[in-house]
């Protein structure tokens, strides 16, 4: 049982070192918010293994379906958000975001 | 297992490369696939409810907000750094040694904590014991649709 929750940990782990390195390092709002649904992947496996691990699937899989509402709700928000970006600077490398004032 | 852990280095597979890859479009795909690949994971860990959420909304809905938005910016794509994208792999590999290492330490030191084994059905977690978390999740979608509403609310003339 014990082995079985290092083994989605480990993936888990990776996953998340990808979304983070990808936060650090892009310019591209867009390809930002891929590393924060890289991020969002390594979460739910993590739940969806923990409950596997613990035996309690069930409140894993209800915490599960709350987080991915969540999720789209931030999705939503923040596409709707770089759009309007885009539409007033004409482009999303974030170091022009950078020069914005006031 | 092995298939399992097919499916899973298959998932991150696309993950880097939804990262890595300079076309957008191209990118939300593999995003796509890597979701779509987890939800196959989650019907395999016996966690059907979970797999059809993920395969509908985050592999279906999100890909489409993000081809949208990639269409309505028109594909525009920053330079990105390239020695980044040159280093990745080094610190990619070099990640995945420690975790492996690290993993294979802790195993045997961190004891599993037992928790009680829970009865049921699925309609009877989520409905009884879960119930202000559905209070929680309306809230949520109320502020993400009031949110886009006044994000692509027609301005007037002092706004501008």
């Amino acid at each position: 049982m014990n082995s079985t929750w290092f083994y989605y940990m480990f993936f888990a782990a990776i996953l998340l070192f990808a979304g983070i390195y990808c936060l650090l390092t892009m310019r591209n709002l867009i390809k930002l918010f891929i590393g924060i649904e890289v991020v969002s992947k390594a979460v739910s496996l993590t739940l969806i293994g923990t409950g596997l691990a613990k035996d309690n699937l069930l409140a894993a899989q209800a915490l599960l379906i709350t987080y991915i509402v969540i999720e789209v709700s931030l999705v939503a928000t923040a596409l709707a958000l770089i759009i309007n970006i885009y539409r007033k600077t004409q482009h999303l490398d974030i170091r022009q975001l950078a020069k914005l004032k006031g | 297992m092995v298939l399992q852990t097919a499916l899973l280095i298959g998932l991150v597979v696309f993950s880097v490369l939804a990262i890595l890859l300079k076309d957008l479009l191209k990118a939300a795909i593999s995003l796509a696939a890597a979701s779509l690949l987890l939800g196959i994971i989650f019907f395999r860990m016996n966690a059907p409810y979970a797999g059809v959420f993920e395969i509908s909304v985050v592999a279906g809905l999100i890909t489409v907000l993000f081809m949208l938005t990639i269409a309505l910016t028109k594909g525009e794509s920053a330079a990105e750094s390239k020695v980044a994208s040159i280093a990745f792999p080094a610190f990619f590999v070099a990640f995945i040694i420690i975790d492996a290492l690290i993993m294979r330490k802790l195993i045997q030191k961190i004891p599993a904590l037992q928790g009680p084994a829970e009865s049921g059905t699925f309609g009877q977690v989520l409905w009884n014991a879960r119930t202000l978390d559905l209070v929680g999740q309306i809230a949520v979608i109320f502020a993400g649709v009031f949110a886009v509403l006044a994000l692509f609310r027609k301005r007037n003339g002092k706004d501008e």
